[in-house]
């Protein structure tokens, strides 16, 4: 038997319905903010909005969308994972190695192919992402803790392969046949840059499992209320490992194509790079606490913040103005996100009695 | 073939947790196409045995029998294929997702690796319908009461096929409303071939639904019976152990001084927290020095509420209150406290004990402190008070979580003593306390009371309105709507002034 409620009055019928456009706008705030921004930009800066600058743009941009990508799944569950921009660098030593050191077995130096060597590679920052899964899921550690411990086992071993030093020319020779890293980040297909199709092929993959396969609602599930996903037979452990292990094969494959950019290995490569994709991620509308966000909204988060950076150097804005920027971009960002929530549950008796009313 | 009135048999059931035994060689019979009650005091095992038959714990010893057959129960997964569901007294709903999606969690239904949601969207929609609940499927969870909750717990539980459906206090945070639908699910269901295990402390709930009682002490069972053997008394007495006695002594009406004087407090029905609060209209009442007076209402009445503008904790849209100390309605919490008011809250886990702290730290929360902490004085009071409400315990340093239910509740009623209050507010003062304590601190309050203490206490309980309460006030949907002197008292009086005028024709005919 439903509660004896008095049908609304027009006033009201007028706050539901503002309030579900507020809601709505709220929702979308990212695209809109990355739509006001292309605008903004373009009309302050002549050449923005020209095919060559928005390549350039979009190569940019990649690197920080690829580990907001990987770092969605992450923080969708709860967690966190500071350690990609280490992993990420760690990646782009393991491949110099291999590529200009090779592999000593047996006696003999072998130089890898390109495959095995971004293979191995990614292999190794996988085992990075299994030993924050572990640590979380298996062994209780705060994922804030584990993974910052993580940071600095990751940055510490890629010093130590090459004891802090680059590696360069990682070009490849002809005769270890291990040439075609370049391609990785400064290959184009289709007029794109090489990353750029990495990240939409990424996108493509993690936005498809996220909203249609079974291990995507569990991830959505374990970060909405954990002890329910328990109780419905979701094995939590699995769910996490999962999301650490992709986090850490994104960072991996950034590694890669930062090197291939370079042509070298820098040990200090990826220092922050974390902080820029959490960023992503938050702005894109996934919730810290989990449970709430989507891939398309990180993707957009990465570009609302590669476009920032962009036109503010366009606009030859002092660099160090651009990091008080973001830093006031992001703390607004979950400023909002909170206004979100409150208003939504503040006016939610409203909106349900409104579409009630409605039958809908 | 003839098939066993028993579809499940547990059978030498033994768990313990560390040092405590929480089930002793327990024998439990489920019978098929039947509401089978069990009944238990807090800490009995009930929830135990309940969570080892669900698949959720493994006992240490003892099988388990389904048709005859010994199954084992290693995993929610295992219970869910032998057809056995649980709704949980603290719900397992995801809010995030909408409502076919947390029907289908962890058992997604799919076509080639994708979600199949047109599938389980319409499976959704067909559960919900047998359970006349019309939602859409695509409704957020978060959006649902909590009574819609538990009915889409029941659907999940029905929609892979449950033939024994267990649930666990279902109705104590349901209305009057939401309770009645479910017991007409739930009869509806028994007739349909799904057998029920229905735990509960609600007796005029388990005695009007209930085929088949078990009563739980101590980890053990101590009766059996079907309905037509059981009355009240025969549960009472075996869930304490001993004959209830009836202790409603003749309490004279207090004519003294008057303590508290509210004159039509309103409160508006906005929500300025996270749920929505119960509106209060125009209530107005006295407390008299010395006196207990009890609010007895069920769940949505707004008792709560009316405690909290008391105490400072709710701000209420009008109204008027000389209490104590005070000439005004108290604006925050401190200026109650200095005006001699003090709440216990219902919710001790959340509201009221931390956790991290000891009994002493616990009990001494909220005393006023000079700039240093002054431990040795603090302590002397606090083992006096731990020392007058007997609570058991040697070392006051220990962390308040090892204390039973009753005792933490002791810890709490330490606290706001130590504030030396004139007027006491308790909010259902015995929720998840066993009988034995739940005298303790009955006897303990009347000693107050006798002592110059004026109590105000809210209860949802019929029976420990009975045992404690001089005056009883009812309050329905926000309202003062009876008043009982004590000898005016009795079970049915009571109820019939609580409920809401087009629920009356009763539920409760026993």
């Amino acid at each position: 038997m439903r509660s004896v409620a008095k049908t609304l009055s027009s006033s009201d019928r007028l706050a539901s319905s503002s309030a579900r456009l507020i809601l709505m706008l709220l929702r979308a705030r990212a695209i809109l903010v990355l739509l006001l921004l292309l605008v903004l930009f373009s009309v302050l800066a002549p050449n923005f909005l020209t095919a060559n600058n928005l390549s350039i743009l979009a190569k940019h941009v990649a690197i920080s969308a690829i580990l907001a990508i990987g770092m969605t799944f992450v923080i969708l569950t709860g967690g966190i994972d500071l350690s990609v921009g280490s992993v990420a660098g760690l990646g782009g030593m393991i491949a110099g190695y291999l590529l200009t050191q090779g592999l000593s077995l047996g006696g003999a130096v072998h130089f890898p192919p390109l495959v095995i060597v971004v293979f191995l590679t990614l292999a190794v920052c996988l085992s990075v992402g299994a030993l924050n899964g572990w640590l979380v899921a298996r062994a209780g550690v705060a994922p804030f803790i584990a993974t910052l411990g993580t940071l600095y086992i990751a940055r510490g071993a890629a010093l130590l392969i090459s004891n802090g030093k680059t590696f360069p020319n990682l070009a490849g020779t002809a005769a270890h046949h291990n040439t075609g890293l370049t391609t990785i980040g400064q290959g184009f297909l289709l007029g794109l840059p090489a990353p750029v199709w990495i990240m939409l092929l990424l996108f493509g993959v993690a936005a498809f499992v996220a909203v249609k396969t079974p291990f995507g609602r569990h991830v959505y599930a374990v970060g909405g209320n954990e002890r329910a996903a328990r109780l419905a037979g979701i094995r939590i452990p699995r769910v996490k490992l999962a999301t650490y292990l992709f986090s850490s094969l994104c960072a991996g494959i950034v590694g890669l194509i930062i090197a291939s950019q370079l042509e070298a290995a820098h040990p200090a490569t990826g220092e922050t790079f974390e902080l820029n994709a959490i960023a992503a991620v938050v702005l894109g509308g996934t919730s810290l606490m989990g449970g709430r966000g989507s891939v398309t909204g990180s993707l957009i988060g990465a570009f609302v913040i590669g476009v920032l950076a962009d036109g503010l150097v366009m606009l030859g804005v002092s660099e160090f103005w651009q990091i008080v920027i973001k830093g006031v971009v992001i703390v607004l960002a979950v400023a909002i996100d909170q206004l979100q929530t409150r208003l939504q549950a503040r006016f939610l008796p409203l909106i349900l009695r409104s579409s009630q009313e409605a039958g809908a | 073939m003839s098939q066993s009135p028993i579809l499940l048999e547990a059978r030498a059931i033994s768990k313990r947790y560390g040092g405590a035994i929480a089930l002793d060689s327990v024998d439990f019979n489920l019978h098929r196409n039947a509401i089978n009650v069990l009944i238990g005091e807090n800490g009995a095992g009930k929830s135990t045995l309940m969570r080892v038959l669900a698949g959720v714990e493994e006992p240490d010893s003892g099988s388990i029998f389904l048709d005859g057959v010994p199954i084992q129960l290693r995993s929610p997964r295992d219970a869910s294929t032998h057809g056995i569901a649980i709704v949980h007294q603290e719900l397992a709903i995801m809010p995030n997702l909408d409502l076919s999606e947390n029907i289908f969690a962890g058992r997604e239904l799919t076509r080639s690796a994708m979600l199949d949601r047109s599938a389980e969207d319409d499976r959704s929609r067909a559960v919900l319908t047998r359970l006349h609940h019309l939602l859409a499927v695509n409704t957020s969870a978060s959006m649902l009461s909590l009574g819609s909750r538990q009915i889409v717990e029941v659907a999940r539980s029905l929609a892979h096929g449950a033939r024994i459906l267990i649930l666990d206090e279902p109705t104590s945070a349901l209305s009057v409303a939401e309770t009645q639908v479910l017991f007409e699910i739930l009869l509806e269901l028994k007739s349909a071939g799904v057998s029920i295990v229905y735990i509960s402390h609600r007796l005029h709930e388990l005695l009007h639904l209930g085929d088949f009682f078990t009563v739980l002490r101590s980890g053990k069972v101590v009766g059996q019976a079907p309905r037509a053997e059981v009355t009240r008394q025969w549960i009472v007495e075996c869930m304490s152990g001993r004959a209830a006695t009836s202790d409603i002594a003749q309490r004279p009406p207090h004519t003294g001084k008057r303590a508290l004087h509210a004159l039509n407090l309103s409160l508006s029905a906005s929500s300025n927290n996270d749920s929505a609060q119960v509106a209060l209209h125009d209530v107005s009442f006295d407390l008299h020095e010395g006196e207990i007076l009890g609010i007895y209402g069920l769940l949505g009445a707004g008792r709560t509420e009316l405690l909290e503008v008391l105490a400072g904790n709710r701000t209420a849209s009008g109204g008027t209150l000389q209490a104590g100390r005070l000439s005004r309605l108290p604006r925050d919490v401190s200026e109650a406290m200095a005006g001699g008011i003090v709440l216990v809250p219902e919710d001790r886990q959340r509201d009221g004990l931390i956790p991290e702290l000891s009994i002493r730290e616990n009990i001494a929360l909220a005393s006023p402190a000079g700039f240093v902490l002054s431990r040795k004085m603090e302590l002397a009071r606090i083992r006096a008070l731990v020392n007058d409400l007997n609570i058991a315990v040697h070392d006051v340093e220990l962390p308040v979580t090892v204390l039973s239910g009753g005792n933490q509740q002791k810890v709490l009623l330490a606290r706001c003593l130590m504030l030396s209050p004139t007027i006491l507010l308790l909010d259902e003062p015995t929720r998840g306390v066993d009988v034995g304590a739940k005298s303790e601190i009955y006897g303990i309050l009347r000693t107050l009371s006798t002592k110059g203490l004026s109590i105000l206490f809210t209860s949802s309980e019929i029976e420990e309105t009975l045992a404690l309460a001089d005056r009883v006030l009812v309050m329905c949907q926000g309202q003062i709507v009876a008043e009982f002197d004590h000898s005016e008292l009795s079970d049915e009086a009571l109820f019939s002034a609580a409920s809401p005028a087009a629920l009356k024709t009763s539920l409760y005919a026993s």
